[in-house]
């Protein structure tokens, strides 16, 4: 399986930097999936969720309220002003996706948007 | 004797000074410690973040014949009005790490002057408020608090009303200057133009830029919501460099006052001692010589 770098970067800090196979972002102008090799792209993002397939294809999920990504050939950066990540064990998956839906409640987005994301968030949490 | 009592007064308020000034040492370098960590943690944001901008911008300007037309590119030849944004500590008791920022601005104000530019200052921090109230300079911000604790919504606040004036038209330029950390012992003057991003300062490097897609691709909606974001960012990045700054400055004054505390507390001692033998000298020369007479 190829792989491709993915960096996740927020103002407190780099929260995600692994290899991985398949990353789906949420555009401005729609969600979008990103496997490697995929041509290089700027793109605005919107509040809502990253999905993450990880090099051991374990599925991780980060929700954020905005930002940028550059997609290239073999690395994919997220510029990200706020992140929660949505993993971790129960009672701690609990309190990231209610922080997750805090986070989404304030970004400046457009309702639906935020209305979209959130229900996202609460399948992923009802999935894991 | 008042003397010898006045030295062992002086000598205790010294040691009791070098107590203040000793905390306030460690105070700084635990504070210290902790604005530095914030400070490498946003760093890598800011770094990603510039070499976005520059890649866009760099695409645009491959992209119209003309160089980039964007509002915040367009450079002035020669500028009519001048922003200077300057932050300063909130506190003094730092050495002369507020003196030197205002320096600068008070240079940079007469070298403008010099060309008939008009200057807009807005300052960041109590020191340099006073500084510039005391001499009657008028000021066009001026903003309290921001510099203790440096707050990403206050900053970008502050800095999008300096922004929408740039936009409008009523500045040329917007320069910031601030006092920045270096290491633990130096701290060094930056002084940067915000606005309008020099063009020449971007670095040009690969081409497959010019095959870069962009989404939404109405190029200006991006690069407009980068730019705000890279100003929000330096902005703020800058106050955090700067907190770390006078921190460090606070640590070296302290320092040095409580070396110098020290010294003095030696040097009272030794007079104290000489005061105290003198005393019974004289008293055992009064002694004998009484002795020597009732003979």
């Amino acid at each position: 399986m190829e792989l491709m770098k993915l960096e996740i970067v927020t103002p407190n800090g780099v929260i995600f930097d692994n290899d991985v196979r398949q990353v789906t972002l949420p555009g401005s102008e729609g969600e979008f999936g990103v496997l490697p090799r995929h041509a290089t792209l700027v793109s605005l993002l919107d509040a809502g969720v990253i999905e993450i397939v990880k090099a051991d294809g374990k599925e991780v999920a980060v929700a954020i309220n905005s930002g940028y990504v550059k997609v290239e050939e073999d690395k994919t950066s997220c510029i990200v002003d706020g992140a929660v990540a949505l993993s971790g064990e129960e009672t701690d998956l609990a309190k990231a996706i209610s922080e997750a839906k805090e986070l989404l409640k304030k970004a400046e987005s457009s309702s639906t948007v935020i209305a979209a994301a959130v229900s996202k968030v609460e399948h992923i949490g009802k999935s894991l | 004797m008042a003397n010898l009592k006045e030295i062992k007064r002086k000598i205790g308020s010294v040691k009791n000074t070098a107590k203040t000034t000793n905390a306030m040492k460690l105070v700084s370098s635990a504070k210290l410690r902790r604005t530095e960590e914030l400070a490498k943690r946003s760093r890598v944001y800011a770094g990603k973040l510039t070499e976005l901008l520059n890649e866009i911008a760099q695409k645009m300007q491959k992209a119209n014949v003309d160089g980039l037309d964007n509002v915040y590119f367009k450079s002035v030849e020669k500028p009519e009005t001048v922003d200077i944004v300057f932050i300063t500590a909130d506190k003094g008791l730092c050495g002369g790490f507020n003196a030197h920022t205002i320096k600068r601005v008070n240079a940079l104000i007469a070298e403008y002057k010099a060309e008939n530019v008009k200057v807009r200052l807005r300052a960041i921090g109590r020191k340099g408020i006073e500084y510039f109230k005391f001499n009657n300079v008028e000021l066009n911000d001026a903003l309290v608090g921001l510099s203790s604790s440096p707050d990403y919504a206050q900053a970008a606040e502050f800095i999008n009303d300096v922004a929408a004036s740039y936009v409008n038209g009523e500045t040329d330029r917007i320069v910031l200057v601030h006092n920045g950390y270096v290491n633990m012992i130096t701290q060094e003057i930056k002084q940067d133009q915000l606005l309008p991003i020099d063009p020449s300062k971007l670095e040009l490097n690969s081409a497959s830029t010019s095959e870069l897609e962009v989404e939404p691709d109405d190029d200006d909606t991006l690069l407009d919501a980068l730019v705000k974001r890279y100003i929000e960012y330096t902005i703020y990045y800058s106050l955090i460099d700067s907190l770390a700054a006078e921190h460090s400055a606070r640590m070296q004054a302290m320092d040095a006052a409580t070396n110098n505390a020290k010294e003095m507390v030696k040097t009272l001692t030794v007079q104290y001692n000489k005061a105290r033998q003198e005393a019974i000298t004289t008293e055992l020369i009064e002694i004998i010589s009484g002795m020597e007479s009732m003979k």
